[in-house]
């Protein structure tokens, strides 16, 4: 049976991570990288867009092969269509998560990981010796490797946190259920994104369109089912994009889930870490995933490395992982949840008058911290929303 | 309070998964509470011995692959 110290299942932003920092923090491990798909960054179940400060900590995006689009504006637009537009803090960008996912995966393997892709891991099981067996799946057949430790980036629909025995489950109002297509030949500001809200638009979740090019964008929307009139995820999009990009020419098209929810109470146990969308750590605000993945990708390569090193992968030694990921985003998504549930209370009417408040205040004072300050004197109603920051 | 059921009842209807539309996006899973649902290579597999009817996958499909089928 081939014996590695760390086996990483996934290879989209939080597996490569993972498994190269594994590899940087103690070179003499042997680490595996296993991606089921016969290319890393394929399929993408994205919207691709990423903040600037957050991408720069893994992966420089000035004139990148993988970075589409740079952003510097947002154009928020109320439910009865109001467009608010808002200076962005920082720059974003759009990724090209084919380009990008592969050039995290070559820079794993750039620095001695060995990655496999057309590779399923399929059940683990605990070895006598405390390590963990895990049966993989591959167009030769199956074959069982060993590791010391396991690190989860499989994605929302993760199968390692369960067979770790972990509660991966989310409750329904937590999960968006995500439609979106490349749509050609569209007029759009190509250097802002666009976000759209409102019950009949995109219930519990908001549409999106993030520039790909100067012609061409992602065109998508996230619905809470609970909350929807009946039609799913893509009819509410064929019916938004009917009424704004009706000339678009579909290119492509995805859907996907994104758990809204916050960090899973239990990240890791005995030999396994779990990170990403597997550990539910997107934002459950915006939705953005790619950035805490590869930071909690960071946190458990480097945890996987040092619990080797110290012969010792025990639960509570992997406990550090879990502890720094609170530390550093964990505790803050608990703060955005309930924020997120207290937006939920509003309604319609309320974020068509708030877009005309904003719409109030001059451009080149629109600053986030205006707008909040202008919208809690003008409605009150915001006000338990901005207190449960405080909670 | 009365006690548990010693045994499960067998529920009228199942969740059933259309192959022909699913695009495996894996949604369904993490929604399921008795992890019913799984991934299997190109193939999304629902066990209907596991499955307890309780319909929380139906709707949040974003392409409406689920469906309750009677329990045959």
């Amino acid at each position: 049976m081939p014996d590695y110290d760390v086996l990483v299942v996934g290879a989209g932003p939080a597996g490569s991570v993972a498994a190269a920092e594994a590899k940087r923090a103690a070179p003499e491990l042997d680490v595996l990288l296993i991606e089921r798909d016969p290319f890393v960054g394929t399929p993408v179940r994205c919207a691709e867009g990423v903040g600037d400060p957050g991408l720069r900590e893994f992966a420089d995006p000035d004139g990148a092969p993988w970075a589409s689009r740079k952003i510097t504006r947002v154009i928020i637009l109320a439910p009865d269509d109001t467009e608010v537009k808002v200076a962005w803090p920082d720059v974003a960008w759009i990724l090209d998560r084919t380009r990008f996912d592969a050039a995290l995966a070559a820079q794993a393997a750039a620095e001695g990981v060995a990655v496999h892709v057309a590779t399923e891991a399929v059940g683990m099981d605990r070895t006598a010796d405390g390590r963990w067996a895990m049966r993989l799946r591959t167009s030769g057949g199956e074959e069982t490797v060993r590791a010391r430790v396991v690190i989860g980036a499989d994605g929302v629909e993760t199968m390692v946190g369960r067979w770790a025995g972990l509660d991966t489950r989310v409750p329904a109002r937590d999960m968006e259920s995500c439609a979106q297509y490349v749509l050609d030949g569209i007029d759009f500001d190509p250097d802002a994104i666009y976000l759209q809200f409102g019950d009949h638009i995109a219930p519990g979740g908001y549409a999106w369109l993030f520039p790909k090019s100067e012609r061409s964008a992602n065109v998508g929307l996230g619905i809470v089912a609970l909350k929807s009139d009946g039609r799913n995820a893509r009819e509410y999009l064929d019916e938004w994009i009917a009424r704004r990009y009706a000339g678009g020419a579909r290119t492509g098209y995805t859907v996907g889930g994104v758990i809204v929810h916050h960090t899973l109470k239990r990240t890791h146990t005995d030999g396994v870490m779990i990170c990403g969308d597997a550990a539910h750590m997107v934002n459950p605000l915006s939705g953005g995933g790619i950035v805490n993945a590869m930071k909690s990708g960071r946190l458990a390569g480097r945890a996987a490395a040092a619990a080797i090193r110290a012969g010792d992968t025990s639960e509570a030694r992997l406990a550090s992982y879990h502890q720094a990921w609170m530390d550093l985003l964990g505790e803050a998504h608990v703060k955005y949840y309930r924020i997120k549930q207290a937006l939920a209370d509003l309604d319609d009417a309320f974020f068509n008058r708030l877009a005309r408040t904003v719409n109030g205040i001059p451009s080149h004072k629109r600053t986030l911290g205006r707008v909040f300050a202008h919208a809690l004197v003008r409605h009150p109603q915001l006000i338990p929303v901005a207190a449960r920051f405080f909670v | 309070m009365a006690p548990p059921p010693l045994v499960r009842t067998r529920p009228a209807e199942v969740a059933a998964v259309d192959l022909a539309v699913c695009d495996r996006c894996g949604l369904c899973l993490p929604l399921c509470p008795p992890e019913a649902i799984h991934l299997d290579f190109q193939d999304l597999l629902i066990d209907r011995h596991t499955c307890t009817g309780c319909r929380k996958c139906i709707a949040p499909c974003p392409v409406g692959a689920l469906a309750m089928v009677a329990n045959a």
